[in-house]
């Protein structure tokens, strides 16, 4: 049903709105994008950091459900509100971000939920090891940004991954297993 | 003869544990205070604390419990160096003014040994107002590196800053509801 409402749409749009079938760019506003992590500390309390650091692009074709987008990571830039925590994060028990300096997204499945996207299906690439991975959003909006005067379209999206799939096994049980990623995400149109 | 015995020997171990109860001190590196915003309505803003220290002391048997936490608001850190300036000026927390928030809590409800809620006192802004944490998690175990107890969990609870008079940008569309997510790991003294 959905397929058929979007082909009509695109049918009818076509001869005048030709510009729409084109891939829409966003550029990544920094200031309002981060990937959070958490992970649980001897199943007791969850221990929550960042990634302060991040570049990317998103390329959104609303009508064909696709894009391309691209999120990198720079491993060192973890925070977890300890210094001597991040020093260890960044070492080869965890991140390993001397050898592997940036983590990466790649997806070009885009999943639509009328016009809010819900879900990008990609791979994610840690030490060095790419996995598939499904990002799921639990909110998504655009807007008119009253400052920046441009459409600004972004949410919040979520997987939770198994570092030992990645490679890193130190601390186990203790540290959990699962970590959390909550993707905070703002783009800016261009 | 026997259940008398058991029962006057459960009585006095439950009475001596009671006289007890427990002082933690709270860990500072696994203990944060988060706070989430919605940006627009678009994505979620997430800051910390950095700094902070307290004391938990609590009585599983008596079922009571006292909290005092003190946080440096100076130490807001969101990842954005120029927000994390504005939300200490004048329009947010006014750290050049204001100590800092502290976070009192003397009523602590168990769901048998664990502690599922605490109920206390939010002092911000130099106003005071009642917050009820909720725990999603608690646990105690014994830390293998400090060999001893560190009693913790994952606390919970959604604020109005503006009861705090924190109304800076509501016009703007800045929202009132913010939900604090607290760590704790507090180890036994």
């Amino acid at each position: 049903m959905n397929a058929l409402r979007l082909l009509l749409v695109a049918l009818a749009c076509t001869p005048v709105m030709g510009a729409r079938a084109e891939p829409v760019n966003y550029a990544i506003d920094p200031s309002h994008t981060k990937v959070y992590w958490e992970v649980r500390h001897f199943g007791t309390s969850t221990h929550r950091g960042r990634f302060d650091t991040l570049e990317g692009s998103i390329a959104i074709d609303r009508d064909k459900g696709l894009g391309d987008v691209s999120i990198s990571i720079a491993t060192a830039s973890v925070s977890s509100g300890v210094p001597a925590l991040d020093a260890v994060l960044r070492g080869g028990s965890f991140l390993a971000s001397e050898a592997n300096p940036t983590a990466y997204f790649v997806a070009k499945q885009l999943r639509f939920d009328g016009e809010r996207l819900s879900s990008l299906r990609g791979e994610f690439t840690l030490r060095g090891v790419s996995k598939p991975l499904s990002l799921n959003a639990s909110n998504f909006a655009c807007r008119t940004d009253a400052q920046l005067k441009r459409e600004v379209c972004g949410g919040d999206f979520e997987a939770t991954i198994l570092r030992s799939d990645y490679g890193s096994t130190f601390g186990l049980p203790f540290v959990g297993d699962k970590v959390r990623l909550l993707i905070s995400i703002e783009g800016i149109r261009q | 003869m026997k259940k008398v015995l058991f029962t006057l020997a459960a009585v006095s171990i439950a009475s001596m544990a009671h006289a007890e109860g427990a002082t933690y001190a709270i860990d500072p590196s696994h203990t944060f205070v988060t706070f989430e915003a919605k940006h627009f309505n678009t994505s979620t803003l997430r800051g910390r604390f950095d700094k902070k220290e307290g004391t938990v002391s609590f009585d599983r048997q008596g079922k009571t419990g006292k909290a005092e936490i003190t946080i440096d608001a100076g130490s807001i850190d969101t990842g954005v160096p120029a927000l994390d300036t504005h939300l200490k000026s004048k329009d947010f927390f006014d750290v050049a003014q204001i100590s800092g928030v502290k976070f009192v809590g003397d009523k602590f409800t168990f769901d048998g040994d664990k502690v599922s809620s605490v109920a206390g006192q939010l002092t911000m802004l130099g106003k005071t107002v009642p917050v009820t944490l909720k725990a999603d998690n608690f646990n105690c175990y014994t830390n293998p590196l400090l060999k001893r107890e560190v009693c913790g969990g994952d606390f919970e609870t959604t604020i109005a800053r503006t009861q705090w008079g924190m109304n800076y940008g509501l016009q703007y569309g800045l929202p009132d509801s913010i939900h604090l997510l607290i760590q704790v790991e507090a180890i036994k003294q």
